[in-house]
C-alpha cells in the first residue's frame, strides 16, 4: 500500500496495516512518502505498472488515472468484501469515473474560514459574518494594532479560491460547471470577481501579492506574522487545522465560522471535495485481498482504531462513529467538518485542481495584483488560458 | 593475459560504456523521439511531428519569457562568479600564515552550495526581516523587498549561485600556482607594476583554464534548478522562471513529456551553440604554452 503524509499518519497506518494484515492473513508492504512529489511518483508508477496494490489517491487525480473509469479497479465489483453501505450516494458519485467505482472516499474536506480571536478581541472587533464586516475591519486593524496588522490573509492558491468563492457566491455557479467542463462565468462576472481581491488589498484587509512574496516561498504557517498573530484569518482546508493552529504562540486562539456571505448572494459557496480516496490497482493480481485490507482500514474497528483521524475525519459512517464513542476526534475537527458537510455549494469540478487551470488563475491574477495588466485583461487571460487548459485536458 | 589483452581494456571500460548507453545514451536519444510525441506517461506516445516545436517559438509565451530569464540569468551569473573566483584565487595565492585554512572556508559554500538547506538558508537571510535587511536598516537605509521584486528576486538567485565560487576558485587558484615564478621575476626587474603583470603575464598564462571554468559554469548554470525552485517557485511574475523549472513542471506537474522534452531539446542546443561558439572565439584568446599555432 501506497500513501503520503506525515509522521503521525506513517505510524498510524503501518500499525493499522499490521492488525489488519494480521486479521486477514495478508502481509502488506508500506509504500509512504510526504506530500511533496507524491503525485510525480504515483504517475511514474502507474505509468511503469508498478504501483501498490492500495493506493491513496487524491480525488482530482482520479481523472487523470481513470478517465474512462478503467486505469483503476471498479471496487463495485468487490463490494462483496467492500461494505459500501457507509458512503452515500454523492459520495460514491465523487469516487467514480464514468460510473465505475474507481476510489472510496477517505474524508471529506472544504475550505473554510478560520480567524485568531484573540487578535480580533485586541482590535475590539466581533468575528466578521459578511465580506463587508471583514472588509470594514481592515482600517481598524491598521489603526488600533498597527500598519503590519491585517484581518485576512490571501495570495497564489488561497487569493484564486477567495476570488472564486466571491465569484461563486455572487453568480451561484462554480466556475467550470461540472457538466459541462466549460466555463460558466461571463466575462464581466470574472472580472467583478478578480475586482473583488484588490478591494481587499486597497482596503488592508490582506497584504499585497508583493509583500507576501517578500518572504520568498513560505507557507503561511511558517510565518512569524501568523504565529503572533499580524495576521489575524485565512481561508484552508479545515483538514488542515492542527497544521495552521500548532504554530500559533500562546495565548493565540483559532476558530472557524461560516462561510462570509454578501447581499444578494445565491449560494454559500463551499469548496467541498473528497480530501482523498483509497483505491486498488487495476493491474492488482490480488484484488480480493486488497479488496479485504481496504475494507478493514476504512470500516472494521481494528483498522478504523489504528488509523484514527490522522486523515481528517472518516467519511465512513461506521467509521465515523466509532472514533467519535471514544472521543478520538477533536472537538474542533468536528466542528470543522460539520461546517464543511453542512454547507451548500455547487460541485467542484476535479479540473479546478488541475495545475494547468490552477496556473492560469494564479499567473493572472497575480499579474493583476502586480498592476500589471487591468482587470478585464486579467479575465480575458484568464478564461483563455483555462479553456486552452481544459482543451488539452479533454484531448 | 597473453591474447586475451587485447580485449581486457573492453572489459574494464564495460561497466561505464553499459552505464552510458542505459543512463544516457538511451534516455538522451528518447527524448528526442519523445520532442516529436504528445505522451502524457500513461498512454502510448502519439506522433505528432513539429508540433511541440511549433507551440513552443509560435505561442507559448511562458516558453519566451522563461528563456530570456534563463539567458538573463547565465549572462549575468557566469561574469560574475568567475571574476568573484579569479579574485579571491589571487588572494588566496598569496603566502599568508594559515591561507591553507582560508582555501578550504573558501570553498565550504561550493560543498554546501546546491544543497536545499542552503536555499532555505537563502531565504531566510535575504527575507523581508531577513538578515541583509537588519543590516542595511541598521545602517540606516531602508528594506529592499528582495524577492517580491521582479529585478532583485532573479539578482538574489544569481548571487546564491555566485556564492558558491568554491570550485571554480580551486581551479583558477591550481593555475595560478603554476605559472612560472621566474616571469613575474623578470617582470618586475623590468619595472611592471603588479597589475600590469597580472594582465599581460598572470592572465594569459591561464587562459586555458579561464576557458575551462567558463565551459563548465555557462553549462551548469543553465541547468539551475534547487535555487529557484526552493526559494522562489519561479516568481514573481515568473521572473525567476529558469527553463529547467518549466521543464519539470510540463514534465512532473501538467504530464506532457513530450512539450518537455522539445524544451529539454531547445535547452541543449542553445548550450551546445554557445559552447561551440565559445570554442570557436578561443581560438583568438586561449592561449596554450607550446601550441605552435601561438
Amino acid at each position: 500500500m501506497s500513501w503520503w503524509g506525515g509522521d503521525s499518519r506513517h505510524q498510524a497506518t503501518q500499525e493499522a496495516l499490521k492488525v489488519c494484515g494480521d486479521k486477514h492473513g495478508h502481509s502488506i508492504s508500506p509504500e509512504f512518502t510526504g506530500w511533496s512529489g507524491h503525485f510525480e511518483k504515483l504517475t511514474t508508477q502507474i505509468a511503469g505498472r508498478t504501483e501498490a496494490d492500495i493506493m491513496q489517491v487524491n480525488w482530482p487525480w482520479l481523472s487523470i488515472y481513470s478517465a474512462d473509469g478503467t486505469g483503476l479497479a471498479d471496487l463495485k465489483e468487490l463490494s462483496d468484501k467492500i461494505d459500501l453501505s457507509n458512503w452515500d450516494e454523492a459520495q460514491i458519485e465523487a469516487g467514480s469515473m464514468k460510473g465505475k467505482l474507481n476510489g472510496l472516499p477517505v474524508s471529506t474536506t472544504g475550505r473554510l474560514f478560520v480567524f485568531n480571536e484573540t487578535a480580533w478581541e485586541k482590535a475590539g472587533l466581533d468575528l466578521p459574518k459578511t465580506w463587508d464586516d471583514l472588509i470594514a475591519a481592515g482600517p481598524v486593524f491598521a489603526e488600533k494594532l498597527g500598519e503590519d496588522h491585517y484581518p485576512f490573509e490571501a495570495a497564489g492558491l488561497d487569493a484564486a479560491l477567495v476570488v472564486t468563492l466571491y465569484g461563486t457566491q455572487k453568480t451561484g455557479k462554480p466556475l467550470i460547471d461540472p457538466d459541462t467542463n466549460e466555463i460558466a462565468w461571463s466575462m464581466d462576472e470574472l472580472t467583478e470577481a478578480i475586482t473583488f481581491y484588490k478591494s481587499l488589498v486597497d482596503n488592508h484587509v490582506i497584504p499585497s501579492w508583493k509583500a507576501v512574496a517578500a518572504a520568498g516561498n513560505v507557507p503561511l504557517h511558517e510565518k512569524p506574522e501568523w504565529s503572533d498573530g499580524r495576521i489575524a484569518g485565512t481561508y484552508q482546508w479545515d483538514s488542515t487545522y492542527f497544521k495552521i493552529s500548532d504554530p500559533l504562540q500562546d495565548g493565540q486562539n483559532l476558530v472557524y465560522t461560516d462561510l462570509l456571505s454578501q447581499e444578494g448572494q445565491k449560494t454559500p459557496g463551499i469548496y467541498r471535495k473528497a480530501s482523498m480516496v483509497f483505491s486498488i490497482s487495476a493491474n492488482s493480481e490480488k484484488k480480493e485481498a486488497a479488496a479485504e485490507i481496504l475494507n478493514c482500514l476504512l470500516n472494521e474497528p481494528e483498522g478504523v482504531a489504528a488509523l484514527g483521524s490522522t486523515r481528517g475525519v472518516p467519511a465512513s459512517k461506521t467509521a465515523r462513529e466509532q472514533l467519535l464513542e471514544v472521543n478520538a476526534i477533536d472537538a474542533i475537527q468536528t466542528e470543522a467538518q460539520d461546517r464543511v458537510i453542512n454547507a451548500k455549494g455547487p460541485g467542484i469540478h476535479p479540473m479546478m485542481e488541475f495545475p494547468d487551470v490552477r496556473s492560469a488563475m494564479q499567473d493572472n491574477l497575480e499579474l493583476f495584483a502586480y498592476g500589471e495588466i487591468d482587470a478585464e485583461t486579467a479575465a480575458e487571460e484568464m478564461i483563455y488560458a483555462i479553456n486552452e487548459a481544459l482543451d488539452d485536458i479533454k484531448s | 593475459m597473453g591474447g586475451d589483452s587485447k580485449y581486457l581494456g573492453l572489459w574494464y571500460v564495460a561497466p561505464y560504456g553499459i552505464g552510458l548507453i542505459l543512463f544516457t545514451a538511451f534516455p538522451f536519444i528518447t527524448s528526442l523521439y519523445l520532442s516529436f510525441t504528445d505522451y502524457d506517461l500513461l498512454s502510448s506516445p502519439e506522433w505528432v511531428g513539429l508540433k511541440n516545436y511549433e507551440k513552443l517559438f509560435t505561442r507559448d509565451r511562458t516558453f519566451e519569457k522563461s528563456l530570456k530569464v534563463t539567458l538573463t540569468y547565465v549572462f549575468l551569473t557566469v561574469p560574475l562568479k568567475l571574476t568573484f573566483a579569479l579574485f579571491i584565487a589571487v588572494v588566496l595565492n598569496y603566502r599568508l600564515r594559515g591561507i591553507n585554512l582560508f582555501r578550504t572556508a573558501y570553498y565550504v559554500p561550493s560543498i554546501l552550495g546546491g544543497s536545499i538547506a542552503i536555499a532555505v538558508l537563502w531565504r531566510y537571510i535575504f527575507a523581508e526581516v531577513g538578515l541583509v535587511n537588519m543590516i542595511i536598516t541598521g545602517l540606516g537605509g531602508e528594506p529592499i523587498n528582495w524577492f517580491g521584486e521582479p529585478g532583485n528576486a532573479l539578482f538574489t538567485i544569481t548571487l546564491l549561485r555566485c556564492w558558491q565560487f568554491g570550485s571554480a576558485m580551486v581551479i583558477f587558484l591550481a593555475a595560478l600556482q603554476s605559472v612560472d615564478r621566474s616571469l613575474y621575476e623578470a617582470a618586475a626587474i623590468d619595472g611592471a607594476t603588479p597589475w600590469r603583470i597580472f594582465r599581460h603575464i598572470t592572465l594569459p598564462l591561464i587562459t586555458p583554464v579561464i576557458f575551462f571554468n567558463l565551459i563548465m559554469q555557462t553549462v551548469q548554470a543553465f541547468q539551475e534548478f534547487n535555487g529557484p525552485y526552493i526559494i522562489t517557485q519561479g516568481g514573481p511574475l515568473k521572473s525567476t522562471y529558469l527553463l529547467p523549472l518549466y521543464i519539470y513542471d510540463e514534465a512532473f506537474k501538467s504530464f506532457d513529456m513530450g512539450y518537455a522534452s522539445a524544451i529539454a531539446w531547445v535547452l541543449f542546443t542553445i548550450i551546445m551553440v554557445l559552447t561551440l561558439v565559445a570554442f570557436w572565439s578561443s581560438k583568438k584568446w586561449v592561449y596554450y604554452a607550446g601550441d605552435k599555432r601561438n
